[in-house]
């Protein structure tokens, strides 16, 4: 009798322990994909880009159908910051994705001995003029380019010519300030709160995309001069200066508390004001807001920069990596899957209509290209009138955390423009060390 | 009893190893990071204790914390003030005291996150509208500066905790024997004197746990600072904790994070420790 309860203890004790163990023990399982198993390739991807999960999704089905033998595993996490997070977790514990998403040149350094050469393929051939810079080491390029992405200031039409503003002939900073001043002046008329909505509680907003068509010049336009640069000028940093106050003047106030969703979507996609500096990849969500608006009545202006203007910053976002430490069965399969999305027929109509895409490569139907700003950005960029983005080569978080939060304290008063300047050079140079 | 002792510790086995792998390890991991320049992939050099003094000259480390601390007080004041006002209020006999309790608590059962954007909207646009109709200017353009960021995550803590300190409250309130309090009656004490003299020495042990939770609770806080003000405007209402997260995941000095960490915790329990011995001595033993 009493051997029997001691058993019945023993016994429900291990069974607790057992299911605490199994817990753990998922995981080992999922690290052994890389493993070949006899005539299947098990391909891990770990992609960032939420948006485009299930159209990614339902890509990748139509290449596992065309090629039998091999199957690719997707897992998205989203969000800049988790992504890195969660991609360093799954380094340092063992299970590493064979393909994953680099940001810039930064990203490449930290990840430098586990990236594959893919020089060799097809796809980074094709790959437009200028968008493998941050990529490429010596002879090697490291990476391949998602797409290109751009922004400025985005309009709306009507409003401009209910104002009888021509917005072709707004190209330096004067003809921008007699545009604004005129719509601020009509204001009641056209039935906005004001110009401009400034969200400038995104560090993004200001740190990266403002600052950055004020700095390129200064870096001849290269990421790459960008990132080996020990200092940073400030050359344009007065006309930075005139922008900002120009936006904040004219914007919704107060700003520093607007935020990317009340400028695009309450602001901007109800039409209650009439610009916003923001980039293509708001298309999807003013088309959720108000299709009609989305399809025929939104347009884009080049930020004015002194020598600079109409011209437009584009670059690429993100930048598809393969791990060089998977079996060579899998790297070789990775850079097919790869080529196969950015060169083949299907893969390419793909990019276009589905995962709606500026296409960074060459050799597709650029007529194609599905929303009217993405249109537009590609012809600035096909004509050469780009500026270049070097926010990716700048120290690590000092666009957003040093540059742009300074950014919100000279626009709440406390700091004087010099004083954040000359803060923002000694941060630089510090990280730079 | 050679069967006991081995079922006992084999009914311990899972928690202890629970315990053991997502905490022990991990602290102890982390407290070696700390002394390395670990960028959350490799860990190249030892580094001694440099990036504990490079932490003190940390301008913005300083800031958050000082704003923590701040914060800490004024919500750990207001929170007991309100749970043990809430809490005697709900146990006056109303007819609707189960109701009020229900309702008080139920803030604590929504998501810091949720709360956090909900209030958001609250302060931003339903304070503006409201100001505006009002013509009362202090109603806009909250959350725009430091001043109105503070007093919104002290209104959205005092909203969220209040209730369940409460129910701390409560519980020890329904404890104090009615023979006392009547007593008390009798020899002619007014409300006050009684509230003062014999309700608040008894209800002293709530107040060591209230205090306990509402420190270490208002010093972890993370989630409701991300979400309401996000450290904005130029990250002048951003908490420690929040500042460590975006040290290690933002600026990827993992190491230099991972010792903020550690001067964080050794803060917060030095600071439990102290209240916990201090108000045991106070409480009144019946």
């Amino acid at each position: 009798m009493k051997g029997q309860k001691y058993f019945a203890k023993v016994a429900s004790a291990l069974a607790v322990t057992s299911i605490l163990l199994a817990g753990c023990g998922s995981s080992e399982e999922e690290g052994g994909t890389n493993a070949t198993s006899e005539d299947e390739l098990t391909v891990d991807i770990f992609q960032f880009k939420v948006e485009f999960k299930d159209q990614f999704e339902s890509l990748v089905e139509l290449y596992e159908e065309e090629n039998p033998g091999v199957n690719i595993n997707v897992k998205t996490v989203g969000g800049g910051n988790d992504y890195a997070a969660t991609l360093k977790t799954s380094f340092s514990s063992g299970d590493e994705p064979d393909i994953f998403n680099v940001g810039g040149p930064s990203e490449v350094e930290d990840y430098r001995d586990s990236l594959a050469d893919l020089s060799d393929t097809k796809a980074a051939e094709a790959a437009l003029e200028g968008t493998l810079s941050g990529v490429t080491d010596g002879d090697e390029i490291l990476g391949l380019p998602f797409n290109q992405e751009g922004y400025g200031l985005i309009y709306n039409k009507r409003i401009f010519e209910e104002a009888g503003i021509n917005p072709d002939e707004i190209l330096t900073h004067e003809d921008l300030v007699n545009a604004v001043e005129t719509l601020d002046s009509q204001k009641e008329d056209l039935g906005i709160e004001a110009v401009f909505a400034l969200g400038a509680k995104e560090t993004w907003i200001l740190g990266n995309h403002l600052a950055n068509a004020f700095l390129a010049p200064e870096f001849n336009q290269d990421l790459m001069e960008a990132y080996k640069s020990d200092t940073v000028t400030f050359e344009k940093g007065d006309e930075m200066k005139r922008f900002l106050d120009l936006q904040n003047e004219y914007s919704v106030q107060p700003t520093v508390s607007l935020d990317y969703s009340q400028q695009v979507e309450e602001l901007f996609s109800l039409e209650n004001v009439a610009m916003i500096q923001q980039g293509n990849w708001i298309y999807n969500t003013v088309h959720e807001m108000d299709p009609e608006l989305a399809e025929n009545n939104i347009g884009i202006l080049p930020i004015p920069v002194e020598g600079f203007e109409g011209k437009i910053p584009v670059g690429v976002p993100n930048n598809w990596v393969v791990n060089n430490n998977s079996s060579d069965e899998v790297i070789q399969a990775s850079k097919d899957f790869l080529d196969w999305m950015y060169t083949s027929d299907t893969g390419k109509e793909f990019v276009l209509n589905e995962f709606k895409f500026i296409p960074a490569y060459e050799g597709f139907d650029t007529t194609k290209i599905a929303d009217p700003l993405s249109q537009e950005i590609y012809e600035y960029a096909s004509e050469g009138n780009t500026l270049g983005w070097v926010f990716m080569g700048t120290p690590l978080a000092w666009n957003e955390e040093k540059l742009a939060v300074r950014m919100q304290k000279y626009l709440s008063g406390d700091l004087a423009w010099e004083e954040l300047e000359t803060q923002a050079i000694t941060e630089w140079e510090n990280s730079r060390q | 009893m050679n069967n006991r002792k081995l079922s006992f510790w084999l009914f311990l086995t899972p928690v202890l190893l629970g315990l053991g792998l997502v905490v022990v390890l991990p602290f102890v991991y982390g407290l070696i990071f700390s002394f390395t320049d670990w960028n959350g992939i490799t860990a190249n050099n030892f580094l001694g204790f440099e990036n504990y003094i490079n932490l003190f000259k940390d301008a913005e480390f300083r800031a958050a914390m000082g704003f923590t601390v701040l914060f800490s007080v004024v919500a750990i004041i207001l929170l007991n003030f309100l749970g043990l006002a809430l809490a005697l209020l709900v146990t006056r006999k109303l007819k609707s005291s189960n109701f009020l309790r229900t309702v008080f608590f139920m803030p604590n059962l929504i998501g810091g996150l949720i709360l956090g954007f909900i209030w958001q909207f609250i302060f931003i646009s339903v304070f503006d509208d409201i100001g505006q109709a009002l013509g009362i200017e202090a109603l806009s353009g909250w959350l725009s500066t430091t001043n109105t960021g503070f007093w919104g995550l002290i209104i959205l803590t005092c909203w969220q905790m209040a209730g369940y300190i409460m129910i701390i409250y409560i519980a020890y309130l329904q404890n104090i024997p009615n023979e006392l309090i009547e007593a008390a009656e009798i020899d002619g004490a007014s409300s006050w004197q009684r509230f003062r003299h014999i309700t608040f020495p008894l209800v002293a042990p709530a107040f060591t746990i209230s205090m306990f939770l509402t420190l270490s609770n208002s010093f972890k806080i993370y989630d409701q600072n991300l979400s309401l003000t996000g450290g904005g405007p130029y990250n002048s209402t951003q908490m420690v904790a929040m500042e460590i997260v975006k040290t290690a995941f933002s600026e990827n000095e993992m190491a230099f994070a991972q010792a903020k960490g550690v001067i964080f915790f050794l803060i917060v329990s030095i600071i439990a420790i102290t209240q916990v011995y201090y108000n045991k001595k106070r409480e009144v033993d019946m």
